[in-house]
């Protein structure tokens, strides 16, 4: 555009246009450094919002991921411990049985000791099976009890899974059902160990044979449901793990979508200081002299 | 040639520049008065009459000088753009100021706004889901439930009361444009009158050019030049200052005397002398830009908001009723709403924690299959991303238009300046130059009298 007249107005009308410009540069990158962000707002880029606030969400769930996983890898331990701890106990018992058959000049007093024994035993074992985690029995499925097994050693657990989500739609059991890993009620290892405290009391050595390989039966059903248990923990482990690793990598995307360039900003914040200093150096030249200045 | 006509030219010419000192000097007075445009004096030399009388001739060599007229130095189509131009930029100016101000409320992307209460809303359900017989995690669920129908609620509230500023806005600017349009209808009155009688109309014209502005910054009306020097201004094409006579704008629906919506897009009529006239859609000037606000742009966010709240509800009730509460029974609605306006009135409708269904098997166990799917159910996720992308994509078309429009105003307003703008330099040079005129012209009277003196005292007479 020429400018064919330039008055005094226009000047003036310029110089402060100019330095509104500058001023408005500046608070936009003042605000940039002071939040630490370049996305302040919807507008200031529709499209990495959207990014944002899907990538904010990815994080709120990847998150809550790492916390079900954790949660889940407390019952996966304390039902770990539980069944290492059932196994000692059942070993013990199969140990006290072989003495009961094995001697056959073993008097009614030690036989009444070894089903003291037995009798003890099934107690704690009954005390293993009720572990819980935060207040719920580990075996007792979705039971609103306290309890899975009740003192004579019956299952008065309700079946149903517990389940912990570690990822998107995938899902891992953390509970393990009580009946799996001691019996089904009446062929429970419960029944069993009452069977050879009976069998011991009375000295039937068929009894107590039998109640040897029930006890066998037994341990190798924990030791699998602890081989089923130790495979679950691995894969919630893993959960954890990448739920952690995903955190990482979504909080720097984040960061790459939302977060200033510091250096950048502040190189930009130093030039506009710059131009902004000079259009009022200039506007101080500009507005000063007119020719009356110079006529007498 | 008469001996004395000498004195006349001089006199002339001593006339001639009082008045343009006397322009300078007004110029200068008005160097920052907002509106004012420069005069200029036209001289012209006084010489031999067009047509001398039959056989006469002339025989003199001028008679000076004389004003023709004080010239108003302006440009009718400038006017009419800066016009145009100032009603593009007061339309799209009251937008942005209007949509910046809905947009920082809603405060994403960030930790607390709609989308974070989601996601915190879901994780509270996770947590439930993982620990389904606490009574602590059951009230985490209806805590965070109450805080995302908040934000919710508080996003609908803001556009709500956003609207009732801009409502009362309109009201205070059509009572703004009816006392214009009367100011201006005086003005082209008095315009008249001074064309008739032919006083300098500079003053009033500059008044009027004023006038006609703030009237299309607020309505972007047209203004047609009459004949005797006055404007015609029309809004959209219907007439509302006709010579010495003005209509009144008003609201004709959309707004109730209250300030209140009446439910209906807002209109606009004008009445005048020969009846009421509706005024047709799409008025741009500020009184324009805030229709468009609220009769598309506001109403279409909220409807979006709405249809939020809904699916919301709609997906959280129905696999909550899927689902069995701590006591067994099957699970109620969770959310409630008002059907005529979802996002302002939705409510969490369950108050005790053990009626959260988190359970997916009857018979009050701890089962927490319905609080996994729960955590999962909603979609409305994508949708707020949507519904927040259009409009930041909204807010910041209508930046950079204003900016755009900005640099078109500043250019036109420069060129308006250039033509119209008092320069101190210039008039103090025209002022300077009107007294050596001035001065030269005593000089000429001097001189006239020192030979008259010659002629009448001196001539003829002997010692």
């Amino acid at each position: 555009m020429p400018i064919q007249r330039v008055t005094q107005n226009m000047l003036t009308g310029r110089s402060v246009g100019a330095l509104q410009t500058g001023l408005s540069r500046l608070a936009k990158l003042q605000e940039q450094m002071s939040t630490g962000r370049i996305l302040n707002r919807p507008s200031d880029s529709p499209t990495d919002t959207t990014s944002a606030m899907r990538i904010r969400s990815s994080m709120a769930d990847v998150k809550q991921y790492g916390r079900n996983a954790n949660d889940g890898n407390g019952w996966l331990g304390q039902i770990d411990a539980a069944l290492t701890s059932a196994n000692d106990q059942v070993l013990r018992a199969r140990d006290l049985a072989l003495q009961g058959a094995n001697s056959g000049s073993i008097g009614p007093t030690a036989r009444e000791a070894l089903a003291a024994e037995v009798d003890q035993i099934r107690g704690g074992l009954i005390d293993t099976a009720n572990s819980n985690y935060l207040g719920r029995p580990v075996f007792g499925g979705v039971t609103s009890g306290a309890k899975a097994y009740d003192p004579t050693g019956t299952y008065v657990g309700t079946p149903g899974a517990v389940n912990r989500t570690v990822s998107e739609g995938s899902t891992i059991r953390v509970d393990v059902d009580g009946q799996q890993a001691f019996g089904p009620t009446g062929d429970s290892v419960f029944d069993h160990l009452d069977a050879l405290s009976t069998a011991l009391r009375a000295g039937d050595q068929a009894g107590i044979k039998a109640s040897i390989t029930a006890l066998a039966a037994d341990r190798d059903r924990i030791t699998t449901t602890q081989t089923d248990v130790g495979t679950r923990q691995i894969r919630v482990e893993a959960a954890i793990q990448a739920a952690s690793d995903s955190e990482l990598k979504l909080s720097t995307s984040l960061s790459n979508v939302e977060n200033a360039d510091l250096p950048k900003v502040i190189v930009d914040l130093q030039m506009q200081q710059v131009a902004y200093q000079a259009s009022l150096a200039a506007t101080a030249k500009v507005l000063q002299p007119s020719l009356l200045d110079f006529l007498r | 040639m008469s001996s004395f006509a000498g004195l006349n030219t001089a006199l002339s010419a001593l006339r001639y520049n009082r008045v343009a000192m006397d322009v300078a000097s007004g110029n200068i007075a008005n160097v920052g008065t907002e509106g004012y445009t420069r005069r200029t004096v036209q001289g012209v030399a006084v010489g031999a009459p067009d047509q001398p009388a039959m056989w006469s001739r002339y025989s003199g060599a001028g008679d000076g000088v004389q004003v023709a007229g004080i010239d108003r130095m302006s440009d009718m189509l400038l006017d009419i753009r800066a016009r145009r131009e100032h009603g593009n930029q007061s339309y799209l100016d009251i937008r942005q100021a209007v949509l910046e101000r809905v947009e920082s409320g809603i405060g994403e992307p960030g930790p607390s706004g709609v989308a974070a209460a989601i996601a915190d809303f879901r994780a509270a359900w996770h947590d439930l889901a993982n620990n389904p017989g606490s009574d602590a995690a059951r009230s985490a669920v209806l805590g965070r439930a109450a805080t995302l129908a908040d934000a919710i609620k508080i996003q609908a509230r803001n556009i709500e009361s956003e609207a009732g500023d801009q409502r009362f806005r309109i009201t205070a600017d059509v009572a703004e444009v009816n006392t214009v349009a009367s100011d201006l209808a005086a003005t082209n009155r008095s315009i008249a009158v001074a064309n008739l009688n032919g006083t300098d109309a500079g003053v009033l014209l500059d008044k009027r050019d004023q006038l006609a502005m703030r009237l299309s910054e607020l309505t972007g009306s047209k203004a047609t030049l009459r004949s005797d020097g006055g404007f015609d201004v029309s809004v959209n094409g219907v007439p509302l200052v006709v010579g010495n006579q003005a209509g009144t704008l008003s609201v004709a629906t959309g707004i109730t005397p209250g300030g209140a919506s009446d439910g209906n897009p807002i209109t606009y009529e004008i009445t005048d002398s020969s009846g009421t006239t509706a005024v047709p859609s799409g008025m741009l000037g500020e009184i324009g830009g805030v229709t468009d606000l609220l009769n598309t742009t506001l109403p279409a966010y909220t409807a979006g908001l709405d249809a939020i709240a809904v699916q919301l509800a709609t997906e959280i009730n129905t696999q909550h009723q899927a689902g069995y509460d701590k006591a067994g029974n099957a699970g109620q609605p969770f959310f409630t709403y008002n059907p005529a306006n979802p996002a302002g009135s939705l409510t969490v409708a369950l108050t005790d924690p053990a009626e959260l269904a988190a359970s997916g098997i009857p018979g009050g166990g701890l089962d927490a299959s319905n609080a996994t799917a729960m955590a999962t159910a909603t979609g409305v996720e994508a949708s707020y991303q949507r519904l927040i992308n259009g409009f930041g994509t909204e807010v910041a078309s209508v930046t950079r238009l204003a900016a755009n429009q900005q640099v078109l105003t500043s250019q036109v307003d420069g060129s308006r300046e250039q033509l119209s703008g008092v320069n101190l330099d210039e008039e103090t040079v025209s002022m300077l130059a009107a007294q050596h005129a001035y001065e030269a012209a005593s000089r000429v009277l001097t001189t006239l009298d020192s030979v008259l003196d010659t002629l009448i005292n001196r001539t003829g007479v002997t010692r």
